[in-house]
């Protein structure tokens, strides 16, 4: 082969490649400036939103990576996304933020739980949002962590993990399963006077650090504790079962997926169990209630969580319904999604009064919050994201009991408490580590 | 000694079911020399499908019509997708039955919806008295049925035509072919056979909490299963399927007093343990033909 | 013999070796050339998401290699390539991690050194593995080999040491090149973009690797032994020994794919190395052509843009409302359902993947204007 032809080889590939150069998007980094004076960089834009309700106005894109079709949290993962929707849309309504309106619409994307596919959604949708109103699921929001921290950008978590807790970039928001599971063993030793505990859970953040907090608990309150880990599988519980029987504790931490927990409920209780079952909030669905394991389930079950259920009576939740509407099957992932919202709409208005709506300026709206307004949905001093892990994070939690009459089929008996294990609790890092 | 009753007992429940599963898997690939990856698709449609007739017919019914319903698809997709293939490399098709298993799947899970499915089975988690130990019996339930469909198949390949006619084909179907047999038609059976077994297998798995959208990954259960067994063995199948039930069970109910260290999941890879210490011995697993090989 | 062109003559050859050359054609070496050309200029022209999966693909492309060269060419099914992966990843992350981090490290990030160490262990797992394919064969050591993953996923569930607690994972290997780090953004150049580039390189050498491999006496080996393995026993193959080498070889190759997939995210958990991987690799030589260099890099190309183009598909076609969460079959649904059917489609009307699609339009304008 010619030299000549060799050139001619390269030549007509770099001619055109470098006539193509041009879509390289340029990662702009100069802030330019956008409606009422705001500085912006990223994701907002002077057009209105695709489905705005006041065309005058700007637009800034939120990203959402939820688990929406095969995964194994699709029954949470589309309701908290129906949610956002729904919350963002009255934002708008009630005229915005900073002369924009917030579309959380556009970048809905499918990260089926795993951890790859969430990396390569969140870099396409990157360029084109200023925060992320959603991820969901913690091996998956771990896997964006070091990314989200160099690019500036804030992430509204959908797990309850204690990592999220010393993260600045993750904007998370009531308490976490550790202080959660400290507070229901607090619970259960007080109103219960339970001598021994034992935490059946699933591997890796979310059981770990349920069991972490239950242990933290039983120690501190005196009482004997075990630790039994198990899978995820209806057929794979014969083990937590068998270890429930044969120790009788008086309390067992359930974190586990709905089915699993009906599973080790109903066959404990038939196989002659007669203790007490605290889950956090995960491991319930309002569809328990028609299965098997019903009876035993209300007999023997309570169900702790972050916040109050879809049915409670405060501003916030009111707002939520009435935003709603007649949603097919009401589901407490409404509600969280809801709740998570608060403290981006909070960033974003306090980033609209500094004229900054950059990535940056976000962030550092974020690390200057001391309060969300919750509207009654947290208590007051919730959503604190200003100051060192142990000041910040929030520590109540609430006891449910399982009741055929509530909307997600549980009523509150203990309102949002903080238990004296989680009150002393010295929270540094991630409970589990 | 109440506790070895009741694992044994639950080992044999769970183990008909993955002999069900099994089952399916090897009628295909006595037929077709394939394995089908589309099994755990079938088994979640004959499950959510028994969830919304339950309401308005009984239960029994219900899951007959399932299977049924489950059993049409499979021939539809065997008519539409594998029909064509004929004659192309195995792994090809079994990819293919991928994809079918993908597309079923998404398509069933919308149904799922965002609640548990309850079943409304009659046995709920109600135990009977067996020898003075108290069992499931759903078990005994999973047991029986799956010991009487077993049967019902068996008498079906031994004494009927088309039974005759599905041996022959998988026997040699170029010389079953020439016979007059139509291998299209045994093809459709079988694929029908295994989407009926596969349903009535998800039936059974979602007893006892319902249906939910991870329900499909105990169908992988019946691989280990089917090697073990013997990959064109039927009695094959249900004997590795009893086996691995029991096996599986008894881990889980003794293995963390015994071996702690080993954690809560070792039960999980002893299909696995087991299927790889038999081929060692037995290449072709305990009931599977030996490859006559010639040069 | 040693052969001389013949001017105006470029397919005749008069050596054996012209004809064993890599590039025997002037075709092939325009091609090549081109090709090379375009993919090392790519990083100007693309944005990082899609050069992102590009290097990905470059990855998954080395790991594709390393299936077909045991299932392709050696003829041996292996659903185990992932355990493989598994293997080579944490080889290679427990050997660059941080000494003083949470989980097990050695800090030795220089990336060649992982990269070999990853593909040597792995390796030495797949040569412990070949005795299974000795006594067994086609399915049954297909299922086999699934256990390993199975097995490989507990074993690294227990390890918190290794592993990192099981759904947070631990961070993946740490690239520098002489010491110099190469996932971090550069003065002139993005992370994406250099380690676009040294998958890239990596790919064309281990391609490169392979490709003399399979026209070695080694190659031919493994072609026999797919073919017929008690004929190739007769004429004087050791079997045990070449399945050995073919699945050692494998394994290096998957061990070094596992070491770098993760690069990227920069985290990975045991979980990752499941069924669906080992069925990705299967399903992406048997898409770009079973026994084909070119077809598994091809492969590896289609099925990891292949969730990509079907997230582009819902916008092109107006009948799907763009609603991920409403009522009805959503856009996310429907892309789950077109990577069925176009996993589906595609083996239907091309068994013979890719390549086979490459080698019809090369025979096309091979004889245009001809048609045959």
């Amino acid at each position: 082969m010619s030299v000549r032809r060799i050139v001619a080889a390269l030549a007509v590939p770099l001619a055109a490649t470098l006539m193509v150069t041009g879509c390289r998007a340029q990662e702009s980094t100069a802030p330019q400036t956008g409606k009422e004076g705001n500085k912006v960089d990223f994701g907002v834009t002077n057009e209105p939103c695709p489905e705005a309700i006041d065309k005058s106005k700007g637009c800034i894109y939120l990203g959402t990576l939820s688990d929406l079709t095969e995964g194994p949290f699709k029954a949470l993962a589309v309701p908290i996304t129906e949610a956002q929707k729904a919350f963002w849309k009255t934002v708008n309504k009630d005229g915005g933020i900073g002369g924009y309106e917030i579309d959380v619409t556009k970048y809905v994307k499918d990260n089926k739980y795993n951890p790859q596919i969430q990396n390569q959604v969140y870099q396409e949708i990157k360029p084109n949002i200023l925060a992320i109103a959603q991820t969901l699921g913690s091996p998956t929001t771990a896997a964006i962590l070091p990314d989200l921290k160099t690019s500036n950008i804030v992430a509204v978590p959908a797990s309850w993990t204690s990592l999220w807790g010393v993260e600045d970039v993750v904007l998370e928001s009531g308490t976490n399963y550790c202080m959660e599971a400290m507070n229901s063993v607090d619970y259960a030793v007080e109103k219960m006077s339970v001598k021994t505990v034992m935490a059946v859970h699933l591997a890796g953040d979310y059981g770990d650090d349920a069991a972490a907090g239950a242990k933290i608990a039983a120690e501190k309150r005196g009482v004997t504790f075990t630790d039994v880990k198990t899978a995820s599988g209806q057929d794979n519980q014969g083990a937590a079962i068998d270890a429930i029987v044969s120790n009788k504790p008086e309390l067992v931490i359930l974190t586990n997926s709905p089915t699993d927990a009906a599973v080790i409920i109903g066959q404990s209780a038939a196989r002659g169990f007669k203790g007490k079952f605290i889950g956090t909030s995960p491991t319930w669905n309002p569809g328990l209630l028609q299965s098997a394991a019903a009876p035993a389930i209300k007999a023997l079950y309570l169900q702790s969580g972050p916040w109050q259920p879809w049915g409670a009576d405060t501003a916030g939740h009111k707002k939520m319904r009435e935003a709603l509407g007649s949603v097919p099957q009401k589901n407490d992932g409404y509600t969280s999604g809801w709740v998570w919202s608060y403290p981006l709409k909070a960033a974003l208005t306090k980033a609209a009064e500094n004229k900054d709506l950059t990535r940056a300026g976000l962030l550092a709206a974020v690390k200057s919050l001391k309060e969300v307004d919750y509207e009654g949905m947290l208590p007051e001093g919730a959503g604190n994201y200003s100051g060192a892990p142990n000041d910040t994070v929030f520590r109540q939690s609430e006891i449910a009991k399982p009741d055929d009459a509530a909307d997600t089929g549980v009523t509150v008996i203990e309102k949002m408490f903080t238990g004296p294990t989680a009150k002393d609790y010295n929270f540094t890092k991630p409970c589990y580590q | 000694m109440s506790e070895l009753v009741q694992s044994l007992v639950r080992g044999l429940g769970n183990g008909s079911v993955y002999a069900l599963l099994a089952f399916g898997f090897v009628i295909i690939f006595k037929s077709m020399g394939v394995i089908s990856f589309a099994q755990p698709a079938f088994m979640l449609a004959g499950a959510v499908i028994v969830t919304y007739l339950v309401t308005g017919m009984n239960f029994f019914v219900a899951v007959l019509v399932a299977a049924v319903l489950v059993a049409l698809l499979g021939m539809g997709v065997e008519r539409a997708v594998l029909r064509p293939m004929i004659g192309k490399p195995v792994f090809v098709i079994s990819i293919i039955t991928l994809g079918v298993d993908v597309v079923i799947r998404v398509v069933v899970n919308a149904y799922i919806g965002l609640d548990v499915r309850p079943l409304h089975d009659p046995w709920q988690l109600d135990t009977v008295n067996l020898f003075g130990t108290e069992v499931q019996e759903r078990y005994l339930a999973m047991f029986i049925t799956t010991m009487v469909l077993v049967a019902i198949l068996f008498v079906f390949f031994r004494y009927s035509r088309m039974g005759l006619a599905m041996r022959a084909a998988a026997f040699d179907q170029e010389v079953a072919l020439a016979q007059g047999v139509s291998v299209g038609s045994v093809f459709s059976l079988s694929w029908a056979i295994a989407g009926a077994l596969a349903a009535v297998a998800g039936v059974f798995v979602s007893t006892g909490a319902g249906v939910d959208q991870q329900l499909w990954i105990i169908a992988l259960k019946a691989l280990p299963v089917i090697i073990l067994g013997g990959l064109d063995s039927l009695g094959g199948a249900v004997v590795a399927g009893l086996i691995v039930g029991v096996i599986e069970s008894l881990v889980g109910t003794y293995g963390s007093g015994i071996a702690p260290w080993l954690g809560g999941e070792f039960a999980l890879v002893t299909p696995y343990l087991v299927m790889m210490i038999v081929l060692m011995v037995r290449p072709y697993g305990l009931f599977g033909t030996r490859e006559v090989v010639r040069i | 013999m040693t052969g001389t062109r013949l001017r105006g003559r470029p397919e005749l050859y008069t050596s054996y070796k012209q004809d064993m050359a890599l590039l025997n054609t002037s075709g092939k070496r325009v091609f090549v050339v081109a090709l090379l050309a375009v993919s090392l200029v790519m990083p100007f022209s693309v944005d990082d998401d899609i050069l992102q999966l590009l290097a990905t693909a470059c990855v998954v492309a080395i790991g594709a290699i390393g299936l077909n060269i045991v299932t392709g060419y050696a003829g041996q099914v292996s659903l185990g390539h992932a355990f493989f992966a598994a293997i080579g990843a944490y080889t290679a992350a427990v050997l660059s991690g941080d000494p003083d981090g949470r989980v097990l490290g050695f800090g030795v990030t220089e990336m060649p050194v992982w990269l070999l160490a990853a593909g040597l262990v792995a390796g030495g797992f797949g040569a412990l593995v070949a005795p299974l394919a000795v006594r067994l064969r086609g399915l049954y050591l297909a299922i086999v080999t699934l256990g390993l993953v199975f097995i490989g996923q507990w074993v690294f569930r227990e390890w918190d040491e290794v592993a990192g607690p099981p759904d947070i994972g631990r961070p993946a290997p740490i690239p520098t090149l002489f010491g110099v780090r190469i996932d971090v953004d550069g003065e002139f150049f993005t992370r994406v973009q250099k380690l676009y580039w040294m998958m890239l390189v990596l790919l064309v050498i281990f391609a490169v690797l392979a490709r003399n491999l399979v026209r070695s006496r080694t190659g031919r080996a493994f072609a026999a032994i797919r073919d017929r393995d008690i004929a190739a026993a007769v004429i004087g193959v050791n079997l045990a020994r070449y399945k050995m080498i073919a699945f050692a070889i494998s394994s290096f190759y998957a061990g070094v794919a596992g070491a770098l997939l993760y690069v990227i995210p920069q985290t990975f958990t045991p979980g990752n190395f499941n069924l669906l991987m080992s069925v990705q690799f299967i399903a992406m030589i048997l898409i770009g052509g079973v026994a084909t260099i070119s077809g598994s890099i091809m492969g590896a190309l289609f099925i990891t843009l292949l969730p990509r183009i079907t997230s582009e598909l819902p916008a092109v076609l107006p009948f799907i409302s763009d609603s991920a969460t409403g009522g009805g079959i959503t856009v996310v649904q429907v892309e789950a359902i077109l990577y069925g059917l176009l996993i589906i489609g595609f083996l239907l009307f091309e068994p013979r993947g890719l390549y086979g699609i490459w080698v019809r339009i090369r025979n096309y304008w091979k004889a245009w204007p001809f048609s045959y």
